[in-house]
């Protein structure tokens, strides 16, 4: 228990004294985690409302493939982009082996799956009946799109929440991809990884719960974005309705 | 009235024409050989049993189901309801203005044509109310207001009504029966019973097992049908074979009468609020008639009085 106490002691001392090699990290594991998260939505929401409205062949297995994507191993998807991105492989020009746009790579990909699953099933528990309505109306595509987005906000912003807290909390394939160089590409959840192995419980601790922290106020902040305006709009159920 | 039918038709050619209309699913025809036309300034009524392939129709007019067979032709832009009022989580006001956006309405004209489409269906009131507060009959008057605020060339509305508790109902018909009629805009509703066709149509489509199998002014597809089956549809309920054909009744065309020509025996006897109706097993078939409560008991002897029907040759 004495672990917990000298790790908080020592997290409050840590921020207290602004010291600046965590100040470092911290904006490592937040650049990390804002840009995974963009580039998974910038990839995920399309194809999320693709998988959630269109009526094409192939849109099973597609769901089928973004669900199955919600357990991709970390440490599988960092090794594999760490192939890719080595001097010499394919994508090895782009040289971001150990850097971190390419931590970003990684867990944007790790993150994309969640939120076109999440997007998908959200959009899909949209009455049908109002995108028809729409079609009939003459909507585009992107104001379908649109649509959808809007009444399935709850559950897109769900899916934002859990792709973020996934880029700000995966550490396997940072280690992989981004290698843990101290000062350089490590972030909160690898540090921890590092402390803990030299022994360095507190420190450990200390990092975890600024990580712990950071996830707090973000997914907070996010919460109330998603349930923006305050109050809930409620259907008022009145005898003799009925939907038909 | 069908000579002036006949001259608006001659001035302006319909802006909706179907030939031939089939529908197939699967190896199942559900529509075959329907013809169908929908001219500016009349609302046509769609009526028929539930399967008898009227939303598949209303859906093939609109041009969202393949056909099969036939032609359709059309003049200007189309705009269908579908039976749900299914509405988006915003307020009154902003959902018809959406459908406008949709529709393709200018930014800057949506607001006054939004507002206005409120106000006729008389839900102004509740234009920054959610929509997902709204009552059912509420939710089905801003769905209609989002189709006519958008003042489509030909509106088909399916089933405008369904759903709705019977009071409700007859509001909402009363509040769009002028709505409907616009010299501007051909209209096409399925409805669910004759009265409201008679409330609203100026044409009657009867549609059995995916054919029509009448058609024409209410009046005269009511009072004439022009075969057995759709005299019985449309409730000539009662049938009497006679030397030189069938005579088809309604209930309210038979009346008792101790003086009357027909003679029969009371099957069965149901309460309804407004008097007893009467299965009567009479010489040459079986007829219905209305009688003030309490009305003869089963078994009793009965004469009858028969006044119009329809009559059929064999």
């Amino acid at each position: 228990m004495s672990f917990i106490w000298e790790g908080v002691r020592k997290a409050v001392e840590l921020l207290a004294e602004g010291n600046s090699e965590v100040l470092y990290v911290l904006g490592v594991t937040m650049r990390v985690a804002v840009f995974a998260t963009l580039l998974a939505l910038l990839v995920g929401l399309p194809l999320g409302l693709a998988l959630g409205l269109g009526r094409f062949r192939g849109r099973r297995l597609g769901l089928a493939l973004v669900n199955a994507g919600l357990a991709l191993p970390p440490v599988v998807v960092g090794l594999v982009v760490a192939l890719f991105l080595f001097r010499g492989a394919p994508l090895g020009g782009l040289e971001i082996i150990y850097t971190v746009e390419g931590i970003v790579l990684a867990q944007a990909i790790l993150a994309f799956p969640i939120v076109a699953a999440f997007t998908a099933s959200a959009v899909e528990a949209v009455p049908p009946a109002l995108f028809d309505q729409a079609r009939a109306l003459g909507a585009s595509r992107l104001q379908l799109a649109a649509l959808a987005l809007r009444e399935a906000r709850i559950g897109v912003i769900g899916a934002t929440i859990a792709a973020f807290g996934s880029a700000v909390s995966e550490v396997g394939a940072v280690v992989l991809v981004g290698g843990n160089i101290h000062g350089q590409t490590q972030t909160l959840a690898s540090a921890v990884l590092t402390e803990v192995a030299k022994g360095e419980y507190g420190a450990g601790i200390a990092f975890g719960i600024l990580l712990l922290g950071l996830i707090l106020i973000c997914a907070g902040a996010l919460t109330l974005f998603q349930h923006g305006g305050g109050g809930r709009e409620r259907a008022v159920p009145r005898p003799g309705w009925r939907a038909s | 009235m069908s000579a002036a039918a006949t001259t608006v038709a001659a001035a302006e050619p319909a802006a909706l024409v179907a030939r031939g209309l089939a529908v197939r699913r699967g190896r199942r025809e559900v529509l075959a050989g329907v013809d169908l036309e929908l001219r500016r300034g009349e609302v046509t009524a769609i009526l028929g049993p539930n399967g008898a392939g009227k939303s598949t129709l209303l859906a093939a007019l609109a041009g969202l189901v393949p056909l099969s067979a036939g032609t359709l032709e059309r003049r200007g832009r189309l705009a269908s309801a579908g039976q749900e009022a299914a509405l988006a989580r915003r307020s009154v006001r902003a959902n018809v203005e959406l459908a406008l956006a949709w529709w393709g309405t200018p930014r800057g004209a949506r607001r006054a044509r939004a507002e206005a489409a409120l106000a006729a269906l008389g839900i102004d009131g509740l234009a920054d109310r959610a929509a997902a507060t709204l009552s059912g009959g509420e939710a089905r008057r801003a769905h209609l207001a989002r189709v006519l605020a958008v003042a489509p060339d030909v509106m088909l509305l399916d089933e405008p009504f369904a759903g709705l508790d019977p009071s409700v109902r007859s509001e909402l018909l009363y509040a769009v029966s002028d709505l409907l009629r616009d010299p501007a805009r051909a209209t096409c509703l399925v409805v669910h019973d004759r009265a409201e066709a008679w409330a609203l149509a100026d044409r009657v489509v009867v549609l059995l097992s995916g054919r029509v199998v009448a058609a024409g002014p209410p009046a005269q597809v009511f009072e004439q049908p022009p075969s057995p089956e759709a005299a019985r549809f449309l409730g000539f309920s009662g049938e009497l074979a006679g030397g030189e054909g069938v005579l088809m009744l309604r209930p309210g065309q038979v009346t008792l009468d101790p003086a009357g020509p027909l003679l029969g025996t009371v099957a069965r006897r149901i309460l309804f609020e407004d008097g007893v109706r009467l299965e009567v097993e009479a010489e040459g078939g079986r007829v219905f008639a209305v009688a003030p409560p309490p009305g003869p008991e089963p078994g009793e002897r009965v004469r009858l009085r028969a006044e119009g029907g329809v009559r059929f040759p064999r």
